[in-house]
């Protein structure tokens, strides 16, 4: 028998995922090419509308609201690269998806010293 | 027949590769884990091998969700490092060990498995960043390389049995390689780290370490883990340590552990190495 049982407060990228997040995630590859990338930071609303990306989809992005870019499918290893045009520190991506402020995260996940 | 000289498990976390574009080897947050490689990097140069195969896991840059090989070998003249964002990293391109990797193909498929056997392609931090930790920043790096992807990012990902009957085909093709190449193999990924969902930055120090002995000392529990209990163990990306598997089935039952290295977090991640050498 497959080994089918889920793993709490884990998501694996399968079918489902891999379904809906296909526009988000098409759209962040994409971000691989220095083209795409200066379309991106020149209009970013007309670059995601030619990925056909959902009014939800949009506001996630342009809120860059990285959990709700997972929730929607969008995959960490393909949004990662909207990270290269708009930096944002990958303990901060991973703040937003634990629910948690990136100071707790740190202090709490990641065992870093707090600051001050 | 060419020989294999050894074989390395090590993390490729980006950030490692990021922290030497910015000059940060020596930074407090960075020194204690580059100045445990050295042993590692120190046994890479002494044991002066002609061929490296990378076993590692492509991260959404050369490859896109609309084909998702499960395994894939380069039989490439050349590969070139993949602009995955940031721009292209300047580290010299890999060359290819085209006529074992084309054997090794053979192999495969005499073996039953199905790759993609791949001619022109790019390679991201999974390969960039083990061949720098064990080789510096050569101008032009030392050693042939055959690239080894397995999918670790769409479910369905290959069973950790399946990454171990790979290891035993690898050796296979090296044992009858005509050529008297001095073979390493760097089976890469991990250790344990979660980027996505609630549970993002879990980090289980003492699985990392149970697995840097065990990998060497006694694999079969490994082997015989599920897909389930790797996520559950080392996170959801830190299932990647099944490729480790392919480098330890295609070494002796019985290995020297010479080198291990733990640190964690490197990042958002539990990383280290070891490097394993047959026993006589």
């Amino acid at each position: 028998m497959p080994d089918t049982r889920a793993i709490p407060d884990t998501p694996l990228f399968d079918r489902e995922g891999s379904i809906r997040g296909y526009r988000i995630n098409k759209m962040a590859m994409a971000l691989g090419q220095p083209a795409n990338r200066d379309a991106f930071r020149a209009g970013e609303e007309a670059y995601l509308d030619r990925f056909g990306l959902s009014a939800e989809e949009k506001r996630a992005v342009m809120a860059r609201d990285w959990h709700d870019m997972v929730r929607l499918g969008g995959n960490l290893f393909f949004i990662l690269k909207i990270s290269a045009v708009d930096p944002t520190p990958i303990t901060q991506i991973g703040a937003a998806q634990a629910g948690m402020t990136h100071d707790d995260f740190l202090s709490e996940r990641l065992g870093k010293q707090r600051n001050g | 027949m060419a020989k294999i000289i050894g074989g390395v498990g090590t993390s490729h976390v980006p950030s490692i590769g990021v922290a030497l574009d910015r000059g940060l080897r020596d930074s407090a947050d960075w020194k204690p884990f580059f100045d445990g490689y050295e042993a590692g990097k120190q046994w890479m140069a002494e044991a002066r091998p002609d061929i490296a195969v990378v076993i590692f896991n492509d991260h959404g840059n050369t490859f896109f969700l609309d084909k998702v090989p499960t395994f894939a070998v380069g039989v490439a003249e050349s590969y070139q490092p993949i602009d995955e964002g940031w721009g292209k990293r300047a580290i010299p391109p890999f060359a290819g060990a085209v006529d074992f990797s084309w054997h090794f193909v053979d192999k495969l498929v005499e073996g039953h498995f199905d790759p993609m056997v791949c001619r022109e392609i790019e390679v991201d931090h999974g390969l960039q960043v083990p061949m720098e930790l064990f080789f510096g920043r050569p101008e032009n790096w030392p050693v042939k390389i055959v690239p080894i992807w397995v999918n670790t990012i769409q479910y369905p990902i290959p069973t950790p049995q399946r990454c171990w009957d790979m290891g035993t085909v690898l050796r296979q093709a090296i044992e009858s390689w005509p050529g008297d190449e001095r073979v390493v193999i760097l089976g890469t990924g991990g250790l344990s780290h979660q980027l996505q969902g609630s549970r993002a930055g879990f980090i289980n120090q003492a699985a990392d370490r149970a697995w840097l002995d065990g990998i060497a000392a006694n694999p079969e529990p490994y082997r015989a883990m599920s897909r389930e209990d790797y996520v559950e163990q080392f996170g959801s990306e830190g299932a990647e340590l099944i490729m480790w598997l392919v480098m330890r089935a295609a070494m002796n039952r019985d290995v020297s552990l010479i080198h291990k290295h733990y640190h964690a977090p490197a990042s958002m991640t539990g990383a280290g190495m070891i490097v394993v050498e047959n026993a006589a």
